[in-house]
């Protein structure tokens, strides 16, 4: 198993990292705004890009 | 035959057991509700003819006949307040402050006691089934002694209420008479299951009688809850009352006046807290014993239980905070102004110190923990993570204690150009601050994930997968957090304080889902080595006790700061302190006083320490060096 484990490649390694990134942005902008944590504050996100 | 009807028996005089305790928790509530839970109480009403003359609730806003006297109107004198040569009001601080610690002690320590022992009897392996329940033992062994201290405590209370603010405990006697009547019966429940529980160990070790010891854990623990909820209910009633009129007359209805609006609040606060305060107790009494140990069996052991407590402690230090935000939210909604006191006015400096412990409190578990890895073959592989780890850290501590204004002279407040430093003053800010601290947090979990990994190397075959996923969870997660508080500068207050809920979400997303993918990724893991308890520094240990001894001190100032936001008034805006100690201290006396307390709690509780001592005649259910013992949290 571990053998198996390591036999992935630097470069697909990064890809993952990559992947995951960008999961993980997607994930925490689902909570910054889409996720209905701004709209139980009633928070406008975009006041800073309006004014 | 004999033998079946002997179990049989056992059996059955085993239910009798609970149905009394069962029955002896549920008594005290059954003999209050005549007391007038309802909302027709019977006793004034009923002889005379008189009609019944009728009030307003001032927080309720239900009308309610009237039934108690109005709140004594104080005058500083002798009859309302008695004078012995000293600061009547620093003696009963004291004895409060002291009843408080042993009561949280012996309040959080049966909870420990009954999680372990439950994970004692679900245990398959025996050997660790046995580790267990020796450490529930000596859990509650340790409370028993405190125990006998607590109730001391609480009669040095009453007696000091009795003698030195008559008038007001009069009064706050007559409004909590069934209340005070039913702790008083529970307490009574609560001696007499505490002392069964903890005599009956040995002889009901094994099979169902172990259940219904365990049962009897819980209810031990339930009517400790409840013993704490009644108490919290006195000091809620005194900053935020309800059930009686503006005059301070009782209207009858006895859940009003339990229930005001910050009861809750506290209750869950200093639930959070005093599991919190136990766990550091005990890591203390472990860090104690194995720095005393002489063999390395014994210090093995307390390795490990300060581990296990100290694990305990932080697991509800990590919600405390969000339990505080509730309470102060409360509090706001309660009164503006007493919000404005507490943190932007007269107590705000002590949230500062405040600020300093927390960070204290974080920066010494990371410590512990990196110390902790020195037990595990392998760890060496994460050293070099450490030293970044510390720079976060103190960045976001020195961040996380910088004040938003600083008292000054007028010659300094010119030199400056202001109250806030022209550089620093960027710091002082809530948008900074809430930043650092989730970037604390943060830290701490990473730095838990490491320990979690130590000695292990994941074997699963998407460990790549779930290695890159925990990389982007918490690099994202830091972004986020560090965006949000640059972000916060540039948008009003009003806009800005909705910003720590994605904050704090972030900080919870990588406590969760970090820690649980990280240990469903190390079922199975290969073990570099087995964790050799007792082979950790003693600075590991003096980290202990620097957690406890911050707790305590936290815990004296936190007491002080919702105490003295009531200012002047016994209870807000119902009954006012006319004694001639009805100011604020100073900061400087206040966090003198609470050292004061500190010290005196540990000097005892090291008495304490040593009785318990005296009771062991061997090293318990060691745990030969280098031999696998449980840990929590997939440790091992």
């Amino acid at each position: 198993m571990a053998e198996k484990a390591g036999q992935v490649t630097t470069g697909m390694k990064i890809a993952i990292a990559v992947i995951s990134l960008i999961l993980a942005t997607g994930y925490f902008t689902f909570l910054d705004w889409g996720g209905g944590a701004m709209k139980i504050q009633g928070l406008d996100y975009f006041y800073l890009f309006r004014k | 035959m004999a033998t079946i009807t002997k179990q049989a028996r056992k059996k059955i005089w085993a239910f009798l057991a609970l149905g009394t305790f069962v029955g002896l928790l549920l008594l005290p509530l059954f003999l209050s509700l005549p007391a007038g839970a309802g909302d027709t109480p019977a006793p004034a009403a009923s002889t005379d003819a008189k009609p019944v003359e009728k009030s307003r609730d001032v927080w309720y806003k239900t009308e309610g006949p009237v039934i108690g006297a109005p709140a004594p109107k104080t005058t500083d004198s002798a009859k309302d307040y008695p004078r012995y040569n000293f600061e009547s009001r620093v003696i009963l601080w004291v004895a409060l402050q002291q009843h408080l610690y042993y009561g949280s002690f012996v309040l959080a320590v049966p909870i420990f006691c009954m999680i372990v022992e439950y994970l004692g009897v679900i245990t398959k392996d025996k050997a660790l089934s046995r580790k267990y329940d020796q450490l529930a033992y000596d859990f509650v062994k340790i409370s028993l002694t405190a125990y006998s201290i607590t109730a001391l405590l609480g009669g040095i209370v009453i007696f000091t209420f009795l003698t030195l603010y008559p008038t007001f405990f009069g009064y706050l006697s007559s409004i909590f008479r069934p209340v005070m009547a039913t702790y008083a019966l529970l307490f009574i429940a609560e001696s007499g299951t505490l002392y069964i529980y903890y005599y009956a160990w040995e002889r009901m070790r094994e099979g169902f009688l172990k259940w219904i010891h365990v049962a009897m854990s819980v209810i031990l623990n339930v009517i400790g809850t409840v013993l704490m909820m009644l108490a919290n209910s006195w000091i809620a009633f005194m900053q935020s009352p309800a059930g009686v009129d503006a005059d301070g007359r009782y209207l009858g209805n006895v859940w009003h006046v339990i229930h005001t609006t910050l009861w809750n609040p506290i209750n869950v606060h200093r639930l959070l807290g005093n599991m919190a305060f136990g766990g550091g107790v005990v890591a203390a009494y472990a860090a104690y014993r194995f720095l005393t140990a002489k063999s390395d069996e014994e210090r093995a052991h307390y390795d490990w239980m300060g581990y296990v407590a100290m694990f305990i402690g932080i697991c509800f230090l990590i919600p405390l905070p969000f339990a505080g935000y509730w309470l102060m939210r409360e509090v706001y909604a309660y009164r503006q102004q007493m919000g404005i006191t507490l943190m932007g006015g007269l107590l705000a400096w002590l949230f500062i110190i405040q600020a300093v412990m927390i960070g204290a409190l974080f920066l010494t578990a990371n410590y512990y923990l990196w110390q902790g890895m020195d037990r595990m073959p392998g760890a060496e592989r994460f050293q070099k993570y450490i030293k970044y780890m510390v720079f976060v850290l103190i960045m976001c501590f020195i961040v996380w204690l910088t004040p938003h204004t600083m008292v000054m002279t007028p010659a300094e407040l010119k030199a400056m150009g202001g109250q806030q430093h022209p550089v620093l003053g960027n710091y002082g800010v809530m948008s900074a601050k809430n930043g650092a601290i989730n970037t604390i947090i943060t830290t701490t979990v990473l730095s838990f994930i490491m320990y979690q990994r130590a000695n292990k190397i994941p074997t699963v075959k998407w460990a790549p997968y779930g290695n890159a996923f925990l990389f982007g969870l918490f690099t994202m997660a830091y972004v986020n957090i560090i965006w949000l508080a640059i972000y916060g500068y540039y948008i009003p207050a009003n806009v800005r304080v909705g910003l720590s809920v994605p904050q704090v979400a972030s900080t919870l997303s990588c406590l969760f889902i970090g820690v649980i993918l990280n240990s469903i990724m190390l079922k199975g893991a290969k073990d570099v080595g087995p964790i050799v308890w007792g082979k950790i520094s003693v600075r590991g240990q003096y980290a202990l006790i620097m957690l406890a001894t911050s707790f305590t001190w936290m815990m004296g100032l936190m007491g002080y700061i919702r105490s003295s936001v009531r200012l002047f008034w016994h209870v807000n805006e119902i009954m006012r302190d006319n004694s001639p100690w009805a100011f604020t201290h100073t900061i400087g006396f206040g966090a003198n006083m609470i050292s004061f307390n500190v010290l005196f709690f540990w000097l005892t509780i090291l008495f304490v320490f040593w009785l318990g001592a005296l009771g062991v005649r061997k090293a318990p259910a060691t745990a030969p060096v280098g031999q696998k013992v449980p840990a929590p949290a997939g440790s091992r």
